[in-house]
């Protein structure tokens, strides 16, 4: 019983939380204005639709059911192509803060809160459906949900659930358990629907192979991610010059060791750093243009 | 063998005078079930020096006879936290200084 009491208590309280929430809104207010202008650019489709078949009567032949058409003595005359109306394309944005004690020992809290606060507040303000916010570190827990209201309240509330105190960060099972909760979330008439994840973290995680495995698997399933690292903010080391330990066996089987650079195989392929709440605007729609220049390409 | 293949965050360093066995003080993440060995293979090859120097490590002044996840368990922490680990040129081995 005890554990279990554990589980389901918030490690902050809710006074504490909605101070700590007020603060983030102080801190970020100027920049969710830029960050919404720059996302709605992106979000929103701005083509023109696609011409669409079959109809009787259109806008331009629809060239494949000529032939048939002929065939059928001109009775499968659906052979016309119409503009459909523009939809208005339609978001699932999930943000996954982390909550390990990493987070903690190198001073990222204030920053994890406010770009918490400015991403989740902003993504609101451009109604682009729902919302839900996740905190990982051993265990993964959605302490927001999809069908839930997002308010200044909500937001403090999920604030409660983040002690930074976690002994590990699992970013493998983040990545699986998110899939899951986007798949529970995804309705049923998946028109234009997308799923995009935000992951806020200082970016130490173990296992690059079997992340990059998930993150494709991710994609797979039309699941947008992209990673904001929070970087050294309390001293003067940058996980940009981290390096990593490696055993890669040589010809003979022998294990060698290599020393790379930490981010070289950082497993997401569309991540940031950031050093300051003030750059977060700018690099996350930097990322995300290119998330969907990307996506067009391929 | 279920292996632990946690990573902690180590930063090494030494109060050794000669410099050539300084290394840079950046961030290096690195498996935990290291020992003294693994340890002075990485120092070594941060090195890079043309023969290899056998070091003792410390961690919070204590000698580290152990792995880290050992060294980390005993300490009530986790791979979450961050090492400092000093290095120090290998004391002879007591074989050595018998025969003396
Ligand atoms: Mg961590």
């Amino acid at each position: 019983a005890e554990a279990l009491e554990e589980i389901s208590t918030p490690p902050r309280s809710v006074e504490e939380s909605r101070e700590l929430w007020h603060q983030s809104e102080i801190s970020t207010a100027e920049l969710s204005a830029r960050l919404s202008e720059q996302l709605r650019l992106i979000l929103e489709p701005t083509l023109a639709t696609k011409l669409k078949g079959d109809y009787k009567t259109g806008k331009r032949l629809n060239m494949k059911r000529i032939i048939p058409y002929i065939a059928s003595q001109f009775k499968k005359d659906k052979i016309w192509l119409r503009r459909t109306k523009p939809s208005k394309r339609q978001y699932q944005i999930m943000v996954a803060l982390d909550d390990s004690k990493s987070m903690s020992e190198s001073k990222c809290v204030k920053l994890a809160f406010d770009s918490l606060c400015l991403v989740s507040k902003t993504l609101t303000q451009l109604e682009s459906g729902g919302l839900s916010i996740v905190k990982f570190g051993e265990s993964v827990k959605e302490v927001h949900s999809f069908d839930q209201q997002f308010s200044n309240d909500a937001g403090a509330k999920t604030f409660q659930w983040f002690g930074f105190q976690e002994k590990k960060t699992d970013i493998k099972k983040l990545v699986a358990e998110s899939i899951r909760i986007f798949e529970r979330a995804r309705p049923l008439n998946t028109g234009d629907q997308w799923q995009l994840q935000i992951v806020i973290s200082d970016g130490l995680c173990e296992d690059h192979e079997t992340v990059q495995r998930l993150v494709r698997r991710a994609r797979e399933n039309r699941i947008m991610l992209v990673f904001v690292i929070i970087d050294g903010i309390s001293n003067n080391e940058s996980i940009m010059d981290m390096s990593q330990v490696k055993y890669v066996p040589d010809q003979h089987g022998n294990l060698q060791l290599k020393i790379d650079k930490y981010l070289d195989t950082f497993p997401f392929e569309f991540y940031v750093v950031v050093h300051d709440i003030y750059e977060l605007p700018e690099m996350l729609s930097t990322i995300l243009r290119q998330f969907f220049q990307d996506l067009a390409s391929s | 063998m279920a292996e632990d293949k946690s990573q902690v965050k180590v930063k090494f360093f030494t109060r050794e005078q000669d410099e050539s066995l300084h290394v840079q003080d950046t961030p290096i993440y690195a498996p935990i079930s290291l020992k003294r060995y693994g340890l002075s293979e990485i120092v070594n090859h941060l090195l890079g020096l043309e023969k290899a120097v056998p070091f003792d490590f410390l961690i919070d002044g204590e000698l580290l006879r152990t792995s880290l996840q050992d060294y980390l368990t005993k300490k009530g922490l986790s791979s979450e936290t961050s090492l400092n680990v000093e290095y120090t040129r290998a004391v002879l081995p007591p074989s050595y200084l018998a025969s003396f």
